[in-house]
């Protein structure tokens, strides 16, 4: 359309061919008549192409031949004029072309040139027009849709954290309305009764977009409000329409506090709906969502988690009180052991002395055994020797397998009390009491059974 | 351990009742566990009580009765609190 405006096309040859040039200041074509420019400005604004345009309407009014009103939507406006005949034969029903319709028109721009009194004026010349119907409302939702999809507008409500127990919400809805009555029945079923503010806001009709925009706005630059309902009750779509607004879903989704939107019913899908955090179908599941934990239930979890760290307190001291007490006990025990074991070794220093004399009288004693039994088998004879010899190798071989030599090797048999052999772990922690049989003797022991101790403890214990 | 590093393990840091819950879910998980010692056991049984109470404080703060605002209210509570 701009190009067309251009003077070097409006001011176009017909008009300089007819006029006398006189330059004068900028170099440009012209003085024209204006009067003359204006018609031809009419002339260029009719041959322009026949659209059809959809918007809301706003500012109405009537004069004896036509209507006149503004058609506009979030980006801009187009003032419009209709004759009386031709709004007649569109057949609208009566008070239809209203504030805040939604209308379809066909036309094109014209520009009035004026008169001697009269002033000019540009208008878009509709020649038919009808309300806007779903299919009309829908396309558009949809190219917005899609427009605000690209930019990414629907993915940053729902990257905003929201928390599970805030203390207060904001709300946005009609100050009258079940919308508000139905939100605050859900926030007590959840056991929630914190602070909600209310931000009340015309929701249908043309200030309902730019009124519920700021309501938010406000909300949000409060710093206490945690997160904001938006809410309003079923609708057709053209009643929803404040909520597919460009501008306020723009606002929506610039946002730092996450916003939840309950606009209509479970069919409805309004554009705040894709923009919003979260989206519910009706203000009880809003006020679940603004409240993500029923408070009632984190109560009784609560309770079970305070009982949960008591017990694990108390267990915990519990369980290890046998284990300190032992520990506590330890030192007394371990000067018993020691005084036991000397004991034990007084008992065999003064054993193997004792044992020094009887030896030296023993050798002596198998010294002469030995040169009396030489003269003896000298008697016998080489028969009787081979013999013997064979023998005392079967005696040897024998040996060999007896405990005896084993224990005479560094080895101890450990028995218990009625001399029978312990042999493993559990049959010695049963006994307590052993006796270790060396090769030389035997020796009392008790068996200390090392508790399956705490790690931690014992560690800290050794610190 | 000295005392300031334990006063520093079992202070509790957290911003919001879902950390605080979480925290309080992991110290429990760990307690079942029975993988901790004496010290820590104690330790973590004190920094889950400070999260109950934490955690009680704020379903009190929501639990007294819904007060009702309207936005300019809100403003003027705020603005007489901070006068």
């Amino acid at each position: 359309m701009g190009e067309a405006l251009e003077p070097d096309r409006l001011g176009g040859d017909s008009i300089a061919a007819s006029e006398p040039e006189v330059p004068r200041g900028p170099d440009l074509p012209g003085p024209f008549a204006v009067g003359r420019y204006a018609r031809k400005l009419q002339e260029e604004m009719r041959r322009r192409a026949r659209v059809l345009l959809i918007g809301e309407v706003t500012g109405v009014g009537r004069s004896k031949v036509q209507a006149y009103f503004e058609l506009r939507d979030g980006e801009g406006a187009v003032p419009c004029a209709i004759w009386l005949d031709d709004l007649e034969k569109a057949g609208l029903p009566d008070g239809a072309l209203r504030d805040g319709a939604e209308v379809v028109i066909a036309g094109g721009p014209d520009y009035y040139p004026g008169g001697g009194q009269a002033s000019p004026s540009f208008s878009f010349r509709a020649t038919h027009v009808r309300l806007a119907g779903e299919g009309d409302l829908l396309a558009r939702l949809e190219a917005l849709r899609k427009q605000l999809g690209v930019e990414g507008l629907f993915e940053l409500q729902k990257q905003l954290r929201r928390p599970r127990l805030p203390k207060t919400i904001g709300v946005v809805t009609a100050e009258s309305g079940a919308a508000r009555r139905d939100l605050l029945a859900g926030l007590e079923r959840r056991g929630w009764r914190g602070t909600v503010v209310w931000a009340f806001a015309p929701v249908q009709d043309r200030h309902a977009a730019p009124a519920i925009s700021a309501a938010i706005q406000e909300l949000a630059a409060q710093p206490r409000v945690e997160a904001i309902v938006v809410t309003r009750g079923g609708g057709s779509l053209a009643d929803l329409w404040a909520f597919c607004d460009e501008t306020l879903c723009r606002t929506v989704a610039m946002l730092r506090v996450p916003v939840i939107s309950a606009v209509g019913h479970e069919r409805d899908s309004t554009l705040i709906d894709d923009v919003a955090a979260v989206a519910c179908s009706t203000p009880t599941h809003a006020a679940e969502a603004a409240v993500p934990l029923d408070c009632g239930v984190a109560r009784i979890d609560l309770e079970r988690s305070l009982a949960a760290l008591c017990r694990a307190a108390e267990g915990s001291v519990r369980g290890r009180t046998p284990h300190l007490v032992a520990l506590a006990r330890g030192p007394a025990r371990a000067l018993r052991r020691e005084r036991l074991s000397l004991n034990q070794k007084t008992r065999e220093i003064r054993a193997a002395s004792e044992r020094g004399v009887t030896e030296r009288l023993g050798f002596q004693r198998r010294l002469a055994t030995v040169v009396l039994e030489r003269a003896r088998l000298r008697a016998l004879g080489a028969e009787m020797q081979r013999r013997r010899a064979a023998l005392h190798r079967a005696a040897v071989a024998l040996r060999a397998h007896e405990p005896e030599r084993t224990l005479e090797r560094g080895y101890a048999l450990v028995e218990d009390s009625e001399g029978e052999p312990v042999t493993d772990t559990a049959a010695a922690a049963a006994a307590e009491r052993v006796r270790l049989r060396f090769a030389d003797g035997k020796v009392e022991a008790t068996i200390g059974v090392e508790q399956p101790a705490d790690a931690d403890l014992g560690e800290q214990d050794r610190r | 351990m000295s005392a300031n590093e334990q006063e520093q393990s079992t202070r509790v840091e957290f911003d919001s009742y879902e950390d605080a819950v979480e925290r309080l879910e992991q110290i429990i998980d760990r307690l079942d566990s029975g993988q901790a010692g004496l010290r820590e056991t104690l330790a973590l049984c004190r920094e889950g009580r400070e999260l109950v109470t934490y955690c009680a404080g704020e379903l009190d703060a929501v639990g007294a009765g819904l007060k009702e605002l309207k936005l300019d209210e809100l403003a003027e509570k705020l603005a007489d609190e901070t006068r």
